[in-house]
C-alpha cells in the first residue's frame, strides 16, 4: 500500500487532514513524506493511504511535487525562506558590541550553563566551608 | 465575623500568614474545571485552567495545542473524525 507516490492523508499532528506523497520509504515504519505539509520523515501509522498514486521519482525535490500536486488541481502555498538571524552579542568584561552569527540555539546555551555553575559552585563550597570552621 | 457571602462553597478558604506571624483566613475564587473532550469526555492537554482575566492576556497557542480541533477534541477522536472523512 505504502509505495512511493501514494497519495495520503496525514492523520496526526499540526498538519493532520492535510494532503501528502510518499517520497521516499525509510524504514518498516518510517517514511519521507512531501506536499502541503512540511517535508519531514513520518511513522506509517499515522498516515491515511488513498487510491491515487503520483506519478514521480523516489527522493525527487519540492519543486517536482508542487508539479505534481498541479496535475491533481491542487496548488502548493510556498513559504518564504527564513534569512538566517544575525544578532548582536556583547563580549563579557568589554563593553564593544560584537556581531557574531547566530549558531543552533541549544549548543550556545548548553555551553553558557555549563560555564556558569562550575564557577558557581567552586566559590560556594569555599565559602561554606570557611563557615564550618 | 463572617461575611455573609463568604460562607458559600463557591469562595476557597485560604489559610495565610501575616506578616505579623499569624495565621489568618482569606477567601479566593475558584479557578474553573478542566476541559473535556467533546466527544469521548477525557480530559484535554494543552488547555490550562485559569480564570476570565488571565486567559484573556495569554496568547492564542497558549491556550490549546495547535492541531486541526486543538482543545476541543482529544487526538483519538480527531483521528477517527478525519478516518472516516476520507474514507467516506
Amino acid at each position: 500500500m505504502i509505495e512511493v507516490g501514494r497519495l495520503c492523508v496525514k492523520l496526526a499532528g499540526r498538519d493532520a487532514g492535510k494532503k501528502c506523497v510518499v517520497v521516499d520509504i525509510i524504514d518498516k515504519t518510517f517514511v519521507l513524506i512531501d506536499g502541503s505539509t512540511r517535508r519531514r520523515k513520518c511513522n506509517v501509522g499515522h498516515l491515511e493511504p488513498l487510491t491515487q498514486v503520483l506519478d514521480i521519482k523516489k527522493g525527487c525535490s519540492h519543486d517536482d511535487v508542487v508539479d505534481a500536486f498541479k496535475e491533481l488541481g491542487i496548488e502548493l502555498r510556498e513559504t518564504k525562506k527564513k534569512e538566517k538571524m544575525v544578532r548582536p552579542i556583547r563580549m563579557r568584561g568589554k563593553d564593544k558590541v560584537a556581531v557574531e552569527e547566530v549558531k543552533p540555539k541549544k549548543d550556545k546555551k548548553k555551553a553558557e550553563k555549563s560555564e556558569k555553575p562550575k564557577k558557581e559552585k567552586t566559590v560556594k563550597k569555599a565559602e561554606t566551608v570557611e563557615s564550618e570552621e | 465575623m463572617v461575611a455573609g457571602r463568604f460562607k458559600s462553597r463557591t469562595f476557597r478558604r485560604v489559610f495565610t500568614k501575616t506578616p505579623g506571624g499569624s495565621v489568618k483566613l482569606h477567601y479566593g475564587k475558584r479557578k474553573p474545571s478542566k476541559a473535556k473532550c467533546g466527544k469521548c469526555d477525557t480530559l484535554l492537554s494543552g488547555v490550562p485552567r485559569e480564570r476570565p482575566f488571565k486567559m484573556q492576556n495569554m496568547p492564542k497557542s497558549a491556550k490549546r495545542p495547535e492541531r486541526p480541533y486543538g482543545g476541543v477534541l482529544c487526538p483519538k477522536c480527531m483521528k477517527k473524525l478525519i478516518k472516516d472523512s476520507v474514507r467516506a
